[in-house]
């Protein structure tokens, strides 16, 4: 990952969602992206220039152009058509973003287009997220990456976030899931959780 | 056989799919749908003679996938190309706003003014806006002269949304009102959604709080939400007014099918419904 006077950054053309740039790279903002929220706590995998990566929950693109960067090609899978408008500008401007509109949660609709990857990141705000997470490893290499950043809130509001996160842990590793690493990603984003994994 | 996205391959035999975009996409949605499509791999395309490398193949699948992308955004805004429901938000909006800007303006005329209340005689909706307007100073009568405004736009996007509902919703709008029908489909999500839903949904569309204080703390079911503002239900008598809504809301049900999937309205289902609905608000 590349670093300049402190800002978390990535190399390309600028002017996507209308971030700083420091001497030529583009901030990556953890107070915008939980992914770089992750980097800034000093975890998460590097993305390196050959990774394919499976970005379910793509929304306006912002963090997808910021991955697009980094790594060779994104899946970038969005349910909802309105964020996926700005996601096909996103990727009108990045030759390696392959924009679907699609529910994640039904990777049959997209299976005929995604390849092995080497990293499946996974940002969703659906009561489902560990079940579409599991439902999606038919696409990871033996030796790639998962990244699901869980929102126990939408899970289930009325619990506590860390018994849901709890839960949502047994739950992947009964789903085939070796889980590396737990990291909440306070205090940029107080209430959510990344898990770090892999498949067991 | 193996099928991808780029080709079909039998053993060592491969046929590569004709490079274009619109029929690569059109590829790519049938073999979901028949899901018997294989994970397609790079190498494989480079073997069958469809791409020359990786930087080809990542090119023509991003190319696919736009255009297809691009389609499929295109139907789902083709299912509701009217516009009725961004415009009943709209209008929601409007008359919200205007309701806040008026008590607002209430409050600064009584703030000047320590012998008036709400208590006294005062005109209502439209009249009271005219009634402040006699008696304010000129700074509120600027702000009372653009919540009129507001009050015009609002009656003539009320006309135009009910115009437009009784074109896409004709049996809906036969039944309760152009408006209502319209309201309904907003609450629902959609013309799509609307047909889609049971009757007794429909009946409580747009009392989602009373409906989920209902299921979380067992307080009485809602009998009705948007339906309320029908003639027929609120017209009826207090005992009677669940019966009705849920007779009303069962022919919405079909007539919100009828919409969708003929969108003309049916003559002997209307005539039967409006008899059976009079009928419901009848009897005790």
């Amino acid at each position: 990952m590349i670093w300049v006077e402190g800002h978390l950054v990535s190399p390309g053309s600028g002017g996507v969602y209308g971030e700083q740039m420091v001497r030529g790279f583009r901030v990556w903002d953890p107070r915008r992206s939980k992914l770089a929220a992750l980097f800034h706590l000093g975890k998460g995998p590097d993305l390196e220039e050959a990774d394919r990566v499976l970005y379910l929950g793509a929304a306006n693109g912002t963090t997808v152009s910021h991955v697009a960067d980094y790594s060779g090609v994104v899946y970038a899978v969005e349910h909802a058509p309105r964020p996926l408008q700005d996601l096909l500008v996103v990727a009108g401007q990045r030759k390696n973003i392959i924009p679907i509109l699609a529910d994640a949660g039904k990777p049959s609709l997209y299976l005929p287009m995604v390849e092995l990857v080497d990293l499946i990141y996974q940002d969703v705000a659906s009561p489902l997220q560990v079940e579409i997470l599991i439902r999606n490893m038919l696409f990871l290499e033996p030796d790639g990456n998962l990244v699901l950043m869980l929102k126990p809130k939408s899970i289930d509001v009325t619990r506590s976030p860390c018994d849901v996160a709890g839960e949502a842990h047994d739950d992947l590793q009964e789903g085939g899931v070796y889980i590396d690493d737990e990291v909440w990603l306070t205090p940029y984003y107080p209430d959510h959780v990344a898990f770090l994994c892999r498949k067991s | 056989m193996e099928s991808y996205w780029f080709g079909d391959r039998e053993g060592q035999v491969c046929r590569p799919a004709p490079n274009d975009p619109a029929i690569l996409a059109g590829r790519i949605e049938l073999l979901a749908e028949r899901r018997d499509a294989s994970i397609p791999d790079w190498r494989i395309a480079v073997r069958c003679g469809f791409v020359r490398d990786r930087a080809e193949y990542v090119q023509v699948l991003r190319e696919a996938a736009i255009t297809l992308a691009t389609k499929n955004l295109e139907r789902g805004y083709q299912a509701d190309h009217s516009g009725l429901i961004p415009m009943v938000r709209m209008l929601e909006q409007i008359d919200h706003a205007v309701n806040l800007l008026t008590e607002r303006a209430v409050d600064w005329f009584r703030a000047t003014r320590p012998g008036f209340s709400r208590k006294l005689a005062i005109p209502s909706g439209r009249n009271l806006i005219a009634w402040l307007h006699k008696d304010a100073d000129e700074a509120l009568a600027e702000v009372l002269e653009e919540i009129e405004h507001l009050m015009e736009l609002r009656m003539a996007l009320m006309k135009k949304v009910s115009l437009r509902a009784e074109g896409e919703l004709p049996n809906c709008s036969a039944l309760v009102g152009g408006l209502v029908a319209a309201r309904l489909a907003a609450e629902a999500g959609g013309i799509r959604e609307l047909a889609m839903m049971p009757a007794s949904s429909i009946q409580v569309l747009g009392a989602k709080q009373a409906l989920f204080s209902h299921l979380s703390s067992g307080s009485p079911p809602p009998k009705h939400g948007v339906i309320y503002q029908h003639g027929r239900v609120h017209g009826a008598r207090k005992e009677n007014r669940g019966k009705v809504a849920r007779t009303l809301s069962a022919k919405l049900a079909i007539a919100a099918r009828i919409d969708y999937y003929r969108k003309e309205a049916d003559r002997e289902f209307l005539e039967k419904s409006a008899e059976i609905i009079r009928k419901a608000g009848r009897k005790a």
